[in-house]
């Protein structure tokens, strides 16, 4: 059973955002897409669900399996969900039903979609979980499994349906190494069983244990596209060979490439703190000083408190012990937190435009700040008269950098700011962010599950996560 | 399991303090009356005209009035903790006795009126919320808006007038059985309903929105799978919630509709106790109408235990 994707185009009013893309989707087979944020990554695995937003004009030619349809037809795909198709969510953990038991949220899926009955579905459900050592995991609720719990959680009950096609956007963003590489050997396993696998990511090491076909898009369009020990070893396309050599273990080491950092006074000040959440402690005794221009990493396993941290800090929650000092006589608005999610931040129904223009005349500045540094951050202007929805991950995370560059802060936590990029724009956002806040003082507390990268830009780290041993 | 007795701990608490403090603002009130206490329990008992010092000696003897005010406020708890809530002062029968049969009046009124809320109100919210925008959507919350915006007395007073305009009665205690509980209960079920409706649409909305509605979609469930087993109890939570909030309200306006309506219960006995300056019935009634809150209160928290496993832990 095979699903083809013939001459795809798909344009918004004034662009086209995708053209010409063909691919096909095979048993026992990967075909991973890679390529700048922007591109039409997304695009193109909306295509194959048939969920690309109504206001795109989508052509070319869809096969699933015997049956042809036009991509534009996109009710045509509703059929296929399920049942050929499992598209992996983008965040395994709010995609799961909170009142919901495990077991049930996977059963559902053998229930409905195959239509086994009541019994057999559950025990069908107990089996899958059992095959991704989650036998444990049955009985909870969603916010009793921890991330990567979820993650199998949300893989099975996408397959219970049986669908021998599975689709996954960035499966591994924000993903410590051990969680990646667990996603990385569900996806597999999905192809080994005889499924096939289309994956969308920004990292070149999951592309690689991947394997299989590489594509690699730059503004809309297949640039490069071949076997993934050609194409990631020996790219042909000068974009590809860019794109491979931007990883961030290429990066220069930030020593060397500090340029006058001499860091200035305290900024922010946190003396023997202790955190716990749900009862259990998660670190102790953390002193840190934060100066103004400088750049700390904060590493640590996922689940070891690194986005509590920053809102101790920020004084959004309380420290069990210690205290946090801020610099005293500055404006709270100038120590700023850059969130994790930037989907969650922005308000659904108001353009990008009109959200940052709230932004500036609450923090009374002028609008040409905003769009200076969306400039330097290579943001097409023509973004911001849409709506959040209507911008590709990579964009609306650069947006929100700005946004939260433009307060001037004196203090930046910054969460995974570059988790949603491909490795060029990585690194040019990373160097952005560095000489504006340099240029401007702010000390910067940099949250990364990427060791390397954090070794590369800054100067000194802390590690969260010895006390859970 | 933990979770549950810490709630119904933390309830019982809760019921015990507000017996305190209400016991304790009765007695404050008895001292406070203007005029002497035994000569007005005299005058209640054996009627103004027949009330001579000596009578109202003795009745200072026989409840203990001349003792010094510690004494008695101890004693006065004591009997409250134990059950005994005293006599009226006008009938001079047992307190108990008296409120007995009005709080069964009330618990009907506030019962039906919490059913009749809790039928309309998540009924026309999810319609409202199935379709946002639609023309269910928008006529239903106008009009929700419109009798959130209207207070209970003037919807009593709307229903009384088109009631004795249409059927030629007037509902006013409980002559007519269950067809007098209903006008009462519309008044203080509809802004609640109203309310509810907005919420429960609200939540609605909200699950059907959400990443996991979404998904139950990809997983291939039709629309009605996926909006039957996952909107119902999403929607439910901040409904509950809500409610949990709106007892003190509810509870305000028994006392209200209690009077318009002239319903025989607990809120109409308090406001002819204070009228009569009753201290005993005002202890009882307001105890019950504490106790009352404290119940449904610890009622929504099991509920929310039940639908929402978040708050289990
Ligand atoms: N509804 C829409 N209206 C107009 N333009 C849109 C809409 N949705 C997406 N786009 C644009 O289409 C382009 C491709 O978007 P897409 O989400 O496919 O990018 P992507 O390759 O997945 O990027 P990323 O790596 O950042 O996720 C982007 O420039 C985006 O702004
Ligand atoms: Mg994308």
């Amino acid at each position: 059973m095979t699903l083809t994707i013939e001459n795809l185009r798909i344009a918004a009013a004034g662009a086209v955002l995708v053209r010409d893309v063909s691919l096909t989707l095979e048993p026992y087979r990967t075909v991973t897409i890679l390529g700048e944020t922007g591109s039409g990554k997304t695009l193109v695995a909306e295509a194959a669900m048939g969920t690309v937003a109504p206001e795109l004009a989508v052509s070319g030619r869809i096969a699933d399996g015997g049956e042809i349809s036009d991509a534009a037809d996109q009710g045509a795909r509703r059929g296929a969900w399920g049942r050929r198709i499992a598209m992996l969510p983008q965040e395994p953990w709010v995609s799961l039903d909170p009142t919901m038991r495990s077991l049930a949220q996977v059963a559902e899926g053998h229930r409905f979609v195959r239509g086994l009955g009541p019994g057999p579905a559950r025990r069908q459900a107990r089996a899958d979980l059992a095959s991704l050592n989650l036998a444990a995991g049955d009985d909870r609720y969603p916010h009793q499994l921890s991330g990567g719990m979820a993650q199998r959680v949300a893989f099975a009950s996408a397959r219970a349906g049986g669908a021998p096609i599975t689709l996954a956007d960035e499966p591994t963003k924000g993903l410590d190494a051990t969680m990646r590489d667990a996603v990385v050997a569900l996806l597999r396993k999905a192809v080994e069983e005889g499924g096939s696998l289309l994956c969308i990511t920004h990292d070149i090491a999951v592309a690689k244990a991947l394997g299989g076909e590489i594509i690699v898009m730059l503004k809309g369009e297949i640039v490069e596209r071949g076997d993934a020990d050609t194409v990631l070893v020996a790219p042909s396309h000068p974009y590809t060979r860019r794109l491979v050599a931007a990883a961030p273990e290429n990066w220069p080491t930030a020593t060397a490439t500090a340029t006058a950092s001499v860091p200035g006074d305290v900024v922010l000040e946190g003396t023997e703190l202790a955190v716990s959440r749900n009862g259990r402690r998660l670190f102790s005794d953390l002193d840190l000083a934060v100066r103004a221009g400088e750049w700390i990493g904060v590493t640590g396993p996922s689940g070891c408190g690194k986005t509590t941290l920053g809102n101790v800090l920020l004084g959004l929650m309380p420290p069990a012990s210690g205290r946090v000092r801020r610099r005293a006589g500055v404006a709270s608005t100038r120590f700023q937190k850059l969130y994790q999610d930037p989907v969650a931040t922005f308000s659904r129904h108001v353009s990008l435009r009109t959200a940052l223009a709230e932004t500036t005349a609450r923090h009374r500045v002028s609008f040409d700040d905003v769009m200076t540094l969306l400039e330097r951050l290579r943001v097409p202007v023509a973004l911001l008269d849409r709506r959040p929805d209507q911008v590709s991950g990579g964009e609306l995370q650069r947006v929100s950098l700005a946004r939260v560059l433009v307060a001037k802060p004196i203090f930046l936590f910054a969460d995974e700011p570059t988790s949603r990029l491909d490795p060029i724009t990585q690194q040019e956002t990373m160097d952005v962010m560095r000489e504006v806040t340099r240029e401007r003082g702010c000390g910067t507390l940099l949250v990364t599950h990427d060791r390397t990268m954090a070794e590369r830009i800054t100067e000194r780290r802390i590690t969260l996560g010895s006390d859970l041993a | 399991m933990g979770r549950l007795v810490a709630i119904l701990g933390q309830r019982l608490v809760q019921a015990v303090t507000v017996a305190f403090v209400v016991s304790l603002l009765c007695f404050a009130l008895a001292q406070l009356l203007p005029g002497d206490q035994a000569l007005q329990i005299a005058q209640r008992r054996y009627g103004d005209d027949r009330v001579t010092t000596a009578a109202a000696e003795a009745v200072r003897a026989e409840l203990g009035l001349e003792r010094p005010l510690a004494l008695q406020l101890i004693d006065w708890m004591g009997r409250t903790v134990s059950g005994d809530l005293g006599r009226s002062l006008v009938s001079g029968a047992p307190v108990w006795e008296e409120i007995r049969d009005q709080l069964g009046a009330t618990l009907a009124l506030a019962g039906a009126a919490l059913g009749l809320a809790l039928l309309l109100g998540p009924v026309f919210g999810a319609l409202a919320g199935l379709r946002p925008g639609g023309l269910a959507d928008r006529a239903g919350m106008a009009a929700a808006a419109a009798f959130r915006a209207v207070p209970n007395f003037v919807v009593g007073l709307l229903l009384m007038v088109g009631c004795t305009v249409l059927f030629g009665w007037l509902p006013v205690g409980d002559s007519r059985g269950w067809l007098s509980l209903l006008l009462p209960a519309l008044t203080l079920g509809l802004g609640l309903a109203a309310t509810s409706a907005r919420i429960a649409r609200d939540g609605v909305v909200a699950a059907l929105r959400s990443p996991f509605f979404a998904f139950a979609r990809m997983k291939g469930l039709s629309r009605a799978e996926a909006i039957l087993r996952h909107v119902p109890r999403n929607a439910a939570v901040p409904l509950i919630a809500y409610l949990a909030v709106s007892f003190a309200f509810l509870i305000e306006g028994v006392v209200v509709v209690e009077e318009i309506f002239a319903w025989p219960g607990i809120g109409h006995a308090l406001t002819h106790a204070i009228e009569g300056r009753d201290v005993p019935m005002i202890q009882g009634t307001a105890l019950m109408l504490s106790l009352l809150l404290v119940l449904l209160n610890a009622l929504t928290d099991l509920a929310l235990l039940l639908v929402d496993p978040r708050r289990r832990a």
